[in-house]
């Protein structure tokens, strides 16, 4: 089933927490935490491809997508209190499919060798807006934010493997240096509740 | 700390090898220095400039662990000369791969930050 995210960036002053509680229908809307990188003021989440967001002044900016799963797993499910993470990136046009494949297989193989990942989920985009046509949807679930500013930077295989698809000095370099990296406190697990 | 290696394997086109090697100590040394990279080694396989066949150059350079790693990515992110030079570097090559790593006795003190 679709899914949708938003991460919505509001004007200077908007009152965050504010705004989330009048979002409404939604699986998550809450304020981002310090250290997202253009990842907006908060995170807009849904179950299902409603992309409706409501119409607001203080909106200054919006990265979304729609998207369907092609994989995942959870190590925790029905987690509580944790820190959820989206990652928005877009994979430049022309990259062979194959390529692609690889590339999902390894980021879908990071659980395996990072611990702290204690649920996630991988996607395609169907429908993007935003900075940049968004292609695909990395979203984990973490106890707490120590597990993702922590081991999931500094394990090897983050570094040493799977970040050569983002970065241009490597020949396997695929991804557009243009991401949304954006994370937020959750009650409920957003992707295994 | 733990040192990190970051290992260019070069293939040069035949007859480029001193040529590719120079440009990369010229133009690429000087801002990986200034991105925290210390080269360690730099290799010329086989070990003679060769005009019909290709040279591989293997350069080395040493990073303090994952700290050092992502200081060196997110200073290359920001800096265009970085990847610049690759764009004009690959008149000259063949083929080339960046591969990181690290002795096998620092691999569990990565793993385990």
């Amino acid at each position: 089933m679709a899914k949708f995210t938003a991460l919505i960036t509001l004007q200077p002053g908007a009152d965050r927490d504010a705004f989330a509680r009048n979002i409404g229908d939604a699986t998550l809307a809450q304020p981002t935490l310090p250290g997202v990188f253009d990842g907006g003021d908060l995170i807009l989440h849904r179950q299902v491809a409603n992309e409706a967001v409501p119409s607001d002044a203080a909106i200054a900016h919006i990265d979304s997508a729609v998207y369907e799963p092609i994989g995942g797993g959870a190590h925790e499910p029905g987690l509580r209190n944790g820190v959820y993470r989206c990652l928005l990136l877009a994979v430049k046009p022309g990259t062979p499919e194959a390529t692609v494949r690889q590339f999902e297989s390894e980021t879908l193989a990071m659980p395996h060798y990072i611990g702290t990942i204690r649920n996630w989920r991988l996607s395609r985009v169907t429908k993007a807006s935003g900075a940049r046509v968004w292609t695909h949807v990395w979203e984990q679930e973490y106890a707490d934010i120590g597990g993702l500013l922590g081991p999931y930077m500094t394990n090897p295989y983050h570094w040493a493997r799977v970040d050569r698809w983002f970065d241009p000095e490597c020949p396997e370099w695929i991804v557009d240096t243009r991401l949304c990296h954006s994370f937020c406190a959750f009650e409920r697990s957003v992707l295994n509740p | 700390m733990t040192a990190v290696q970051i290992i260019d394997d070069l293939v040069a086109r035949p007859g480029e090898g001193k040529a590719l090697l120079d440009a990369y100590m010229a133009d690429y040394a000087p801002g990986a220095r200034a991105r925290g990279m210390v080269l360690d080694r730099v290799l010329v396989s086989p070990p003679l400039w060769m005009d019909d066949q290709p040279n591989t150059l293997t350069i080395v350079w040493n990073v303090e662990g994952a700290a050092g790693w992502w200081g060196m990515r997110l200073a290359a992110g920001a800096d265009p000369s970085a990847t610049a030079f690759w764009e004009t570097a690959g008149a000259r090559l063949v083929s080339r791969a960046r591969r990181f790593a690290a002795a096998p006795e620092d691999v569990e003190t990565l793993c385990n930050g």
